[in-house]
């Protein structure tokens, strides 16, 4: 039987609703394997919370059955939506948290939420949005198949409880999936908006600048003057996001680099030895917390992953930014979270795609994925994301 | 030349919109941050920056003492730790190091007999202060600003820091507690040589 696609006197209204009937599948696959992830996230959240360990985050795993979810800098967030930005020079402060995922927590809690519900409702559906839209342009630049294995592994990526957490990191990479996929579409004025969003709700969004300047130059010739400025804009755009946080952090204490002086005081001080003081202080840092075993191992899985994309043909500007997402922080001397922030390259999961292609590391990379995704979970209360 | 010209302009019409529009979202979006909090955090910073300050105070209407507070390190029970030392005009001086030491000697048994925290309070001794008033600044409550005064709790007491019109800059203290009530006008100093060695010669233990 034709599709309706096929049929060019068919009216562009019908057509949409066969697009949409034929999509309706792979919407059910991800959202399938959206459930199972935060099904085991779910489940292991509420054993921590019912037999431990509570560790640092005993006021909050113990406040409500998911409360392990809105611990570490799910309090800043929500502070920051409670009662706005205050920077508290030489201690750690609230301008270091990005401003979009404050504001759409204060957005649901508007509409009658609480603060932890708005934030645990954002993040986990904003990750349905984020596996739609991922699948979408992995879809569009590798194939039907790469895009189904690639989003079966980030649905089940074992760094990413984050995703279900009181963070933006779901938000972020719906926005950095989106702001591509329009921009291959030569929807300039929509990825301008998204890679704004992006860069408003963390600063990793800004490498969604690289990608966008690659294909808004591949794609000069085909576009319009007007659409071209649209495009440069586009690529401006988080950078433009982020100077509007500082205007805004200008009006409202006085100081736009605020968010700096934050992050230094959370010790994200970058220099450019920063990379040789993090191996440096490796030892020392081991010694006093050993998690930074776990981070250090996400810096070499990121690293491996990415080479596995590069041999997989995935392209400069994807490699590139995955690249400063993972190494850029141990610029600032330290190589804490970074197995949360690489979450955000999403060249490192086309990468354990590529890997994926043999049906035996399939089925390892998945049964591997979940039973780290639940042990991941547990050190939550140990451990900051 | 007119097609580069369209493209240049509309990317900086995006760029600005962009600007504007972030802006715009942060400022309705989330609330800004209470005068109150503000004013702590300036109130702080001003104690943050200096490590000595003068004080003339009086308690419960006695009479007028002559203060000086030094933040420093001090060297006590063979470690290098961070405390307070303040030393009044009558010989009384109090020496307060982290974790465990707090010692006195000289001054009048009423002074003796005061809370060691009424005393640096009122000294001005100024982390006491900067590090409760960062805690509420931070906390967004325990603080209010009222008539150009931060009032906040610290330990039992009630802190009242009359702020400079302008700059922030704490000028008075009242502190209340159950029993007892002082009043204080502080001055900021610089700490010179001479200030720490008149002061080490009256502490039981000092060095830096």
């Amino acid at each position: 039987m034709a599709t309706l696609e096929h049929a060019g006197s068919v009216p562009r209204g019908l057509r949409r609703a066969d697009e949409s009937v034929r999509r309706l599948p792979v919407l059910a696959w991800i959202a399938g394997w959206w459930l199972a992830g935060r099904a085991v996230i779910v489940v292991t959240v509420l054993a921590v919370h019912r037999f431990g360990p509570s560790g640092w985050i005993r006021h909050v795993a113990h406040a409500h059955a998911l409360g392990p979810l809105e611990a570490w800098d799910g309090r800043w967030y929500r502070m920051v939506a409670d009662s706005g930005y205050l920077l508290v020079p030489g201690r750690q402060s609230d301008p270091a948290f990005f401003p979009l995922f404050p504001a759409l927590l204060r957005a649901g809690h508007a509409v009658g939420l609480g603060y932890a519900t708005a934030g645990l409702v954002i993040a986990n559906v904003g990750f349905l949005g984020a596996l739609v839209a991922f699948h979408a342009l992995t879809h569009t630049l590798f194939g039907e198949s790469m895009a189904r294995r690639a989003t079966a592994y980030l649905a089940v990526f074992p760094f990413g409880y984050a995703f279900s957490m009181m963070y933006p990191e779901s938000i972020v990479l719906a926005l950095i999936a989106l702001a591509t996929l329009f921009a291959l579409r030569m929807h300039w004025g929509w990825a301008a908006g998204c890679a704004a969003a992006a860069a408003l709700a963390r600063p990793e969004g800004l490498f969604v600048a690289l990608p966008l300047a690659v294909l808004a130059w591949q794609q000069r010739h085909a576009l319009s003057p007007r659409a071209r400025g649209l495009a440069l804009g586009a690529v401006l755009a988080p950078v433009a996001a982020i100077g509007s946080f500082s205007l805004y952090l200008g009006t409202v204490l006085g100081d736009p680099m605020a968010w700096s002086q934050a992050q230094r005081a959370w010790g994200r001080a970058f220099s450019p030895f920063g990379v040789i003081h993090a191996f440096e202080g490796l030892g020392r840092a081991f010694t006093h917390d050993a998690w930074v075993a776990r981070d250090v191992v996400a810096v070499v899985v990121y690293l491996v992953l990415l080479a596995a994309a590069a041999r997989a043909g995935v392209t400069w500007p994807w490699l590139l930014s995955g690249l400063v997402i993972v190494v850029l922080p141990l610029f600032s001397g330290s190589f804490d979270s970074v197995g949360r922030f690489g979450l955000l390259a999403p060249a490192a999961f086309w990468g354990l795609a590529a890997l994926g292609r043999d049906p035996r590391a399939n089925r390892l990379i998945l049964g591997l994925s979940l039973p780290l995704l639940a042990g991941a979970i547990v050190t939550l209360p140990l451990h900051f994301p | 030349m007119k097609a580069s010209g369209v493209t240049l302009g509309v990317a900086g019409a995006v760029v600005a919109a962009v600007l504007g529009a972030g802006w715009l979202v942060q400022r309705t979006a989330l609330p800004a941050p209470a005068p109150a909090t503000l004013a702590a955090v300036r109130a702080a910073t001003w104690l943050q920056r200096y490590r000595l300050v003068n004080s003339t105070f009086s308690i419960d209407g006695g009479p007028v003492v002559h203060g000086q507070c030094l933040q420093d390190w001090f060297q006590t029970g063979g470690h290098r730790n961070r405390g307070a030392a303040l030393q009044l005009d009558d010989g009384f001086v109090l020496l307060a190091v982290q974790p465990h030491t707090l010692v006195s000697k000289g001054g009048s048994a009423a002074e003796r007999s005061l809370s060691p925290l009424v005393l640096m309070e009122l000294g001005g001794c100024p982390r006491v202060l900067a590090r409760r008033l960062d805690t509420v600044a931070q906390q967004h409550r325990g603080v209010t600003l009222a008539n150009g005064a931060l009032t906040f709790a610290l330990k039992g007491t009630r802190v009242t820091l009359t702020l400079e019109p302008g700059t922030g800059k704490p000028l008075t203290l009242r502190v209340v507690t159950r029993d007892t009530e002082g009043t204080s006008h502080i001055r900021f100093a610089t700490v010179t040589t001479r200030v720490r060695q008149l002061l080490s010669r009256e502490l039981p233990v000092y060095g830096s």
